[in-house]
C-alpha cells in the first residue's frame, strides 16, 4: 500500500541524499509535483475567546455591507470590525451558524472542544463553571479532517500538511485550551513560542547554514591536530577528514534555494502578557512566511485559550478579558471594552490579511490573500450568556472562493454544516458528514459562494 | 523440525567461538599440517613467519585469497620444482600462510601491540555528552540504599503543602488500590484526595522503557523533565473510557532520572464537589523494561531523591567493532560520520533549547554575549578534556560567534565546531614520554565511567596530582564510588556472561508449563542482582570479590520465581536472596537464568554450556568445527540420555580436537535442566535415567582436573588460574579497549598476581588496570602494583 504522504525523508532517499546532510537539508519549496496548473487554497482559522459584543459586531442587515435605502453607498462596518475596513471586498460574516452540539462539559469547554470538531465531548474529570464534568472531544477538528485529505494527494500534500499557532496559550493541557483534535482524545498543543515555531519551520536551514559557516574551522582544527599525531595514528584521521570533505561536498551539492526571505524575528521576547501584540506579530510573520513557503496550507491561531484572560493594557484595558466578559449587558463600560478587545484581535486579522494581500502568490496569480481565506471565530456567540447561538464566523480572503463583501445571516443552522462547507471550498468535496451527523442533516452549508 | 533453527544457531555459535586472539587453538597440540609443508619446502627462501631472505627479500604478503593462494601454490611453487607441493599441500600450506602472516587479518593481528588513535565508542559518545550537559547542572544524587519514592498525601485535589499536606511517607512503589473509600476515611475525603510521589527511577540497562500508568483519575507523570519542561506523560484530563497512559524513552542504564508522579482524585478545573460522585481510585505506575515484561516498577529501580534531568541522544549510530572482544573505536566509516555529525546537531539544539539554565542566563539579559561566550568556552574545555589554549578558544568560539547574525547562532556554530572536533571525537593522541596530566584525567574517567572527567579529577589534573601510582588510586577508588562505574562493571560481567543482549528465552510448553515470559524477565532481574551483590553497592568499601560468583549457594527469588525452583516463598513476594536446592547452586554458573539460556527450547546443552566455561569462563581460544553439524535429535535417540548423545555425537576425531575440552565441562552442569532447575534423573525413552554429572578440565599449566556437579565444577573454576587470566584479561579490554600488550607482555600477569594478592577484589583489580593503564607504557607498572600477599586463600 502506498504512504498517504510522500515523507521528506523518503523523498530526499529517493534524491540520493545521505543521512548526515539530512538535518541540514531545508525547506523544500514543497512536496508538491510543481505545474500542476491548479491554484492553491489555503485555510487559516484565528480563535479569539470569550464571546464577542453583538451589537458592535454583527453587521445590522444581511446582504451588501451597504446603507438601506434607495441610494446606497457603503455602510460603516460594525465597530469591533472596522479593522477590516481595508478589505471589506473580501470580507464576508456569517451569522446564525449556532453550535448545536450537546453533552458533557460547560458552555465554554464545549465552546471550544465542539467548535471545530463538531462532536460531543466524552464524560471526564474537568468540572467546568456548571454543568457536568467531561473530557476531550470525541472525534478530530476539521483542520485535520481537511489536512488528511490534502496530505493523502502528491499535488497537495505539503511539508507540514497543518501548521498550530498559538499565542499566550496557557501551559495547562485541558478541554478549554485545546480545539485542534488529530482524532478522539487527541488534542494538539498549539505552538505559542514563536522561536519554537521558528526553529521547527527553519532549524535545519539555520543548523545547515551554521554546519557550513564553521567548515573552515573545522579543516584548521583536523590540520593541527593531524600535524601532532604520530604518522601510525594519523591514517584514521585522514579517513575522518576525507568523509568531513565529502560530506562538505554533499552540502553544497545538493543546495536548495528558499524560494521567499525567512523572517527575522526579534529575540528576546518572552511569554508574558505585555509582549502579546509582539509574539502576535511574529506569529503571523511566521504564517505568512510558511503559507508562502507552501510549508502547509491549513493553519490555526489561537490567542489564548477559552476563558481567556489576557490584560489588554495597550489599548487601555487593565481587566482580564474573561472577568469583564461576564459583564452584563447593562454594564455599559464593560461592553466598551470588550468591544476594545474584539477590535484589536480584528486588527491581529486585519494584519494577517495585510500581509498576505501585500505578498504576491508565489507561482501564481495575484495575492497570497486571494488564495488564503482566514476564518476568525469564537467559542462564544456571546461572553455573558455564553451563548452557543450566532457563533463568531468572519471570513477574510478569497481562498475558499466565497461570495465576499457581503453579511449572510442564517436561521439558526448547525455549525457542523460550515465545517462540511469548509471542507468541500478546500477540495475536499467527498465529505458528506462530520462530527456529530444529526446536525449534519441538508450537507454542506449552501449561499456562500 | 524442531531442530532447524537450532542448527543454524549452532554452527553460528561455533564460528562465533572462532575469532580468538590466536588462530591456532592451544588444544590442537600438533602443528598445522600447513606449517610443515612451510618448513620443509618454503621456509628455505620466504624465511621464518614470511618474513623474506636474501634469496627473496620481500616479505610474503598479499591479497590473494586462501583458494586463489593454493592455486598459485600449486601451479609455481617451490620455484624449482612445483610438482613438490600440490593439491592438498598446496591447499594447507596456503592456508597456514594466510591465517599466519599473509593476509591482511594476519598482518594487522601481528603487529605490535601499541595503543591507538580512537574514536569515542557509541557507549563513550552517549555518556559524554550525557555528563557534558550535566556537568552544567546539579549534582545528581549520592549512592545509598534508601529505595522507593518519597510520597506526599493531601486532603484535597490540589498539591499544597501548606494548607492540604497530611503526611509523608516512602513508598516503595506505586501501586495502590484504595478503593471507594480512599486512603484513609478519617483524614482524606473519599473523592477529594492527591497524593505526589517523587524521587528518581534508575534504569538497570540501556534501552526502550515503555512507561504505564493505569488509574480512571488525573494524573501527570513528569520523567527527565526540568521543572520548565511539559510532563512526560499529562493525562491530567481523564477522558472517556481511558484508564491507561503510555509513553516510551530510551534512558541510559544506572542513571538516576528526575520522576514525579502528580495523582489527583477529584475533578480538576473548577471547584466545586457538585458533580463527584463515589468513584472508585486506583493507580499503578509500570513499565516494560529492555529484555522485559510489563510490570510494577520495582522498588530497587526507585530512589526517593531528586535528579537534574539528563540529556539522553536520541540518533542512532551503527554498532562498534567488537571482533576482538571490546568495543573499540579504531575506525571510522561514513556511516558513523553521519551519525556523530547528526548527534553534534541534536546535541547543540538540546543545549539551545536548554541553553538558558545551563548557562544560567536570560534570554533577555543585558550581559547574555559574555556569558554565551564564555559558557561555550566552558564547553569546550570539557569536550576536549583539557584546558582551552588561546588559539583554540579564538577557532572554536570567538570566530564562531563573530561571523554569526545572532549570539543564539554563534553559540550553535561554536557548539557544532567543538562536536565536530577530533579533540572531542577522538582519544589517545601517542601515548608516550611524559603523561600529561589531563591525558591522565581523561584516561581514567573513560576507564572507569566511558565519560570525561568530573570536578574533582579536572581539578587533580590542574593542580598536577595525578602523577603518582598513589595519586591515581586514589582518584580511581573516589571514582569507583559513582554510578557509573557501577554500570561500567555491571555491563563488563553481563559482557563476560555473554547474556548482555539479552537473549530471547522460550521453552518448549509441554515440557515447562510454567516458564512464561514474566519468568524469562525475572530470571533476568535476579541474575542482575547476583551480579549487583558481588560488586557491591557503588560508594561502600567491601571488597568485591570474584570469588563469589561461583561459590554464591542464594539466588534472588521472587514469589513468582520461587514457587517454579521449589523454594518457599508467599506467591507475591518481592525478590529475595534463597539458599536453593541445598547448596547445589555454584553462583552465576549454574544460576537459572544462564543454565536456561544454554539450553535449547526443550532440552539442555552441555555444548553450549561447555563452550561458554571453556571460552568465556576459562579463556581458551576455540576452532570451529570443521562443517556445521546438526545436532542429533533426542527423538532419534530416544534411550541416550542428553549426555551420552553429545558424546555420540562428538565423537569423532575431528571433533574431539576442541570437545574433550567442551564436553566434560558442559556435562558437569547436566544436573540443571534446561530452565535451571536440579535434577538427578533425565526422563528417556519413558525411563528415568541418572543424571551423570562428572567433569573434568585440562587447565593450561598444570593436572586435569575432576569434578562432579555445578557446584564442584564452580568451587574449581573459583580458584582456577585460568579463570583468574580470562577475567582480567576482558576486564582489562573492556576498560582500556587498547590491546594490553602495548603495555608490555607481562602487564596481564602481574594484574592477576595483584589480583589474587588482594583477595580477587574486582573493584581493587580495576584499580590496578587504570594504575597500569593510565601511565605511559614505559612506565613500570609492577612496581605500583601492590606486592603479593598469602590471601589467596578462599574467602
Amino acid at each position: 500500500m502506498m504512504p498517504l504522504t510522500l515523507s521528506r525523508r523518503d523523498l530526499l532517499r529517493r534524491l540520493g541524499v545521505g543521512t548526515a546532510v539530512l538535518p541540514f537539508l531545508a525547506n523544500l519549496p514543497s512536496l508538491a509535483a510543481a505545474g500542476t496548473g491548479a491554484a492553491k487554497r489555503r485555510l487559516v482559522i484565528v480563535f479569539s475567546p470569550d464571546g464577542v459584543v453583538k451589537k458592535n459586531f454583527w453587521p445590522a442587515n444581511p446582504g451588501p455591507f451597504l446603507t438601506p435605502g434607495p441610494v446606497r453607498v457603503p455602510a460603516e462596518l460594525p465597530l469591533i470590525l472596522q479593522p477590516l475596513e481595508p478589505f471589506r471586498d473580501r470580507l464576508l460574516t456569517l451569522q446564525g451558524v449556532h453550535n448545536k452540539v450537546k453533552g458533557d462539559g460547560d458552555l465554554h469547554m464545549r465552546g471550544m472542544g465542539c467548535l471545530l470538531t463538531g462532536i460531543e465531548l466524552f464524560p471526564g474529570n474537568i468540572q467546568g463553571g456548571g454543568d457536568t464534568p467531561a473530557g476531550w472531544a470525541s472525534g478530530l477538528s476539521i483542520d485535520q479532517e481537511i489536512k488528511h485529505h490534502l496530505q493523502s494527494r502528491p499535488e497537495t500534500a505539503t511539508r507540514f500538511g497543518s501548521l498550530e499557532f498559538g499565542v499566550l496559550v496557557p501551559n495547562n493541557a485541558d478541554t478549554w485550551s485545546r480545539m485542534v483534535y488529530t482524532g478522539p482524545n487527541k488534542p494538539v498543543a498549539p505552538i505559542d513560542d514563536p522561536y519554537q515555531m521558528f526553529h521547527k519551520l527553519y532549524g535545519q536551514l539555520k543548523d545547515r547554514e551554521s554546519m557550513q559557516s564553521v567548515l573552515d574551522e573545522l579543516h584548521e582544527d583536523l590540520a593541527k591536530v593531524a600535524a601532532a599525531l604520530p604518522a601510525e595514528d594519523r591514517r584514521i584521521l585522514d579517513e575522518h577528514t576525507a568523509l568531513v570533505r565529502s560530506f562538505e561536498q554533499e552540502l553544497s551539492a545538493h543546495h536548495v534555494e528558499v524560494a521567499h526571505a525567512v523572517p527575522v524575528l526579534e529575540q528576546g521576547i518572552v511569554d508574558q502578557n505585555d509582549q502579546m501584540p509582539k509574539i502576535s506579530r511574529m506569529q503571523i510573520e511566521l504564517i505568512v512566511s510558511s503559507l508562502a513557503a507552501d510549508f502547509t496550507r491549513v493553519a490555526t491561531l489561537q490567542f489564548t485559550q477559552s476563558v481567556g484572560q489576557p490584560h489588554m493594557k495597550w489599548i487601555g484595558v487593565d481587566e482580564g478579558q474573561h472577568e469583564l466578559s461576564h459583564e452584563p449587558n447593562s454594564n455599559e463600560a464593560a461592553q466598551d471594552k470588550l468591544t476594545k478587545i474584539n477590535a484589536w484581535y480584528a486588527g491581529e486579522v486585519a494584519h494577517l490579511a495585510k500581509r498576505l494581500a501585500e505578498t504576491p502568490e508565489p507561482g501564481g496569480d495575484g495575492s497570497m490573500l486571494d488564495h488564503t481565506t482566514i476564518l476568525w471565530t469564537n467559542e462564544l456567540g456571546e461572553g455573558n450568556s455564553h451563548s452557543h447561538a450566532d457563533i463568531p464566523w468572519v471570513l477574510v480572503g478569497g481562498g475558499l472562493g466565497f461570495t465576499s463583501g457581503r453579511a449572510l445571516n442564517y436561521p439558526g443552522v448547525p455549525h457542523n454544516r460550515f465545517l462540511i462547507a469548509l471542507a468541500h471550498a478546500m477540495g475536499h468535496t467527498g465529505l458528506e458528514r462530520f462530527g456529530n451527523p444529526d446536525y449534519c442533516g441538508d450537507g454542506p452549508l449552501t449561499g456562500l459562494a | 523440525m524442531a531442530f532447524s533453527p537450532i542448527v543454524r544457531k549452532l554452527a553460528l555459535l561455533a564460528f562465533a567461538l572462532a575469532g580468538g586472539l590466536s588462530p591456532w587453538s592451544p588444544a590442537a597440540a600438533v602443528d598445522p599440517p600447513g606449517l610443515t609443508v612451510y618448513r620443509e619446502h618454503c621456509q628455505r627462501c620466504h624465511g621464518e613467519n614470511g618474513g623474506g631472505t636474501p634469496d627473496a627479500p620481500k616479505p610474503l604478503v598479499g591479497d590473494r585469497s586462501v583458494n586463489q593462494l593454493a592455486a598459485y601454490v600449486d601451479e609455481t611453487m617451490p620455484e624449482d620444482d612445483p610438482s613438490q607441493v600440490t593439491g592438498d599441500a598446496a591447499r594447507q600450506v596456503a592456508e597456514y600462510i594466510h591465517k599466519s602472516f599473509y593476509s591482511a587479518v594476519a598482518r594487522d593481528r601481528n603487529r605490535p601491540a601499541r595503543v591507538e588513535f580512537s574514536r569515542l565508542t557509541v557507549r563513550q559518545y552517549r555518556t559524554v555528552v550525557a555528563d557534558l550537559v550535566a556537568s552544567f547542572r546539579g549534582r545528581g544524587p549520592g549512592v545509598d540504599a534508601q529505595r522507593g519514592l518519597r510520597a506526599e498525601y493531601f486532603a484535597g485535589r490540589d498539591f499544597d503543602r501548606g494548607k492540604s499536606l497530611i503526611y509523608e511517607q516512602i513508598d516503595p512503589q506505586v501501586a495502590f488500590d484504595f478503593g471507594i473509600e480512599g486512603p484513609d476515611p478519617e483524614r482524606f475525603e473519599p473523592n477529594r484526595f492527591a497524593i505526589r510521589w517523587t524521587g528518581s527511577v534508575v534504569p538497570p540497562e540501556t534501552g526502550h522503557y515503555e512507561f504505564v500508568i493505569r488509574t480512571a483519575h488525573s494524573v501527570k507523570l513528569a520523567l527527565n523533565t526540568a521543572w520548565y519542561e511539559p510532563p512526560f506523560i499529562d493525562a491530567s484530563v481523564k477522558s472517556g473510557t481511558e484508564t491507561e497512559r503510555r509513553g516510551t524513552i530510551f534512558l541510559l542504564g544506572g542513571r538516576a532520572y528526575p520522576l514525579k508522579l502528580s495523582f489527583s482524585k477529584a475533578n480538576q478545573g473548577v471547584d466545586n464537589t457538585k458533580h463527584e460522585l463515589p468513584a472508585h481510585a486506583s493507580i499503578e505506575l509500570l513499565w516494560k523494561p529492555p529484555y522485559g515484561v510489563l510490570e510494577t516498577v520495582p522498588e530497587q529501580c526507585l530512589i526517593p531523591h531528586d535528579s537534574p534531568s539528563t540529556f539522553v541522544l536520541g540518533t542512532p549510530f551503527p554498532p562498534d567493532d567488537k571482533s576482538i572482544g571490546y568495543e573499540r573505536g579504531t575506525s571510522v566509516s561514513k556511516d558513523w560520520f553521519q551519525a556523530a555529525t547528526a548527534a553534534g546537531s541534536e546535541t547543540a539544539g538540546y543545549v539551545l533549547d536548554h541553553v538558558e539554565h545551563l548557562a544560567h542566563v536570560k534570554r533577555d539579559a543585558t550581559d547574555r554575549a559574555t556569558k554565551l561566550h564564555a559558557f561555550a568556552a566552558t564547553f569546550a574545555e570539557r569536550a576536549f578534556r583539557r584546558p582551552l589554549s588561546p588559539d583554540l578558544k579564538t577557532l572554536v568560539v570567538d570566530r564562531a560567534f563573530a561571523e554569526a547574525p545572532d549570539l543564539d547562532t554563534g553559540l550553535k556554530r561554536s557548539l557544532l565546531l567543538i562536536l565536530g572536533s577530533p579533540r572531542f571525537l577522538f582519544r589517545e593522541p601517542g601515548l608516550t614520554g611524559d603523561a600529561d596530566p589531563f591525558d591522565t584525567a581523561a584516561r581514567l574517567s573513560f576507564g572507569l565511567w566511558d565519560s570525561i572527567p568530573d570536578e574533582p579529577l579536572w581539578q587533580a589534573a590542574a593542580r598536577k596530582q595525578l602523577a603518582t601510582p598513589e595519586q591515581i588510586r586514589g582518584q580511581a577508588e573516589r571514582m569507583l564510588g559513582d554510578r557509573r562505574a557501577q554500570v561500567k562493571l555491571r555491563d563488563f560481567l553481563l559482557a563476560w556472561l555473554r547474556i548482555d543482549h539479552g537473549p530471547e528465552l522460550a521453552k518448549d510448553k509441554n515440557l515447562y508449563a510454567g516458564f512464561s515470559p514474566e519468568i524469562a524477565a525475572d530470571l533476568r532481574t535476579s541474575l542482575l542482582l547476583a551480579l549487583d551483590d558481588v560488586l557491591g553497592a557503588a560508594g561502600t568499601a567491601s571488597a568485591a570479590d570474584f570469588r563469589r560468583l561461583f561459590l554464591d549457594d542464594e539466588v534472588w527469588l521472587n514469589g513468582r520465581l520461587a514457587s517454579l525452583y521449589g523454594a518457599v516463598l508467599p506467591p507475591g513476594a518481592p525478590f529475595t536472596r534463597v539458599r536453593l536446592d541445598d547448596g547445589r547452586r555454584g553462583g552465576v554458573l549454574s544460576h537459572p537464568y544462564m543454565m536456561s539460556v544454554l539450553s535449547y527450547t526443550g532440552v539442555t546443552s552441555p555444548i553450549h554450556r561447555g563452550v561458554f566455561l571453556a571460552r568465556s569462563v576459562l579463556g581458551n581460544v576455540l576452532r570451529p568445527p570443521e562443517e556445521a553439524v546438526a545436532p542429533l535429535s533426542p527423538e532419534q535417540h530416544p534411550d541416550l540420555t542428553t549426555r551420552e548423545r553429545v558424546a555420540l555425537q562428538t565423537s569423532g576425531v575431528a571433533c574431539q580436537t576442541c570437545h574433550t575440552m567442551i564436553n566434560p565441562l558442559g556435562f558437569a552442569l547436566e544436573e540443571f535442566d534446561a530452565i535451571g532447575r536440579h535434577r538427578t534423573a533425565e526422563a528417556r525413552g519413558g525411563v528415568e535415567k541418572p543424571v551423570n554429572a562428572a567433569g573434568s578440565y585440562l587447565p593450561r599449566e598444570g593436572p586435569e582436573a575432576t569434578f562432579k556437579g555445578g557446584r564442584e565444577l564452580a568451587a574449581y573454576v573459583a580458584t582456577s588460574r585460568d579463570a583468574q587470566e580470562a577475567f582480567v584479561r576482558s576486564l582489562f579490554h573492556v576498560v582500556v579497549k587498547q590491546p594490553a600488550r602495548a603495555w608490555g607482555p607481562d602487564t596481564l600477569e602481574n594484574l592477576r598476581v595483584s589480583f589474587a594478592a588482594s583477595g580477587f577484589d574486582i573493584r581493587r583489580l580495576v584499580v590496578d588496570i587504570m594504575v597500569t593503564a593510565v601511565l605511559p607504557p614505559t612506565f613500570d607498572v609492577a612496581q605500583a602494583l601492590p606486592p603479593a600477599s598469602p590471601r589467596e586463600s578462599p574467602p
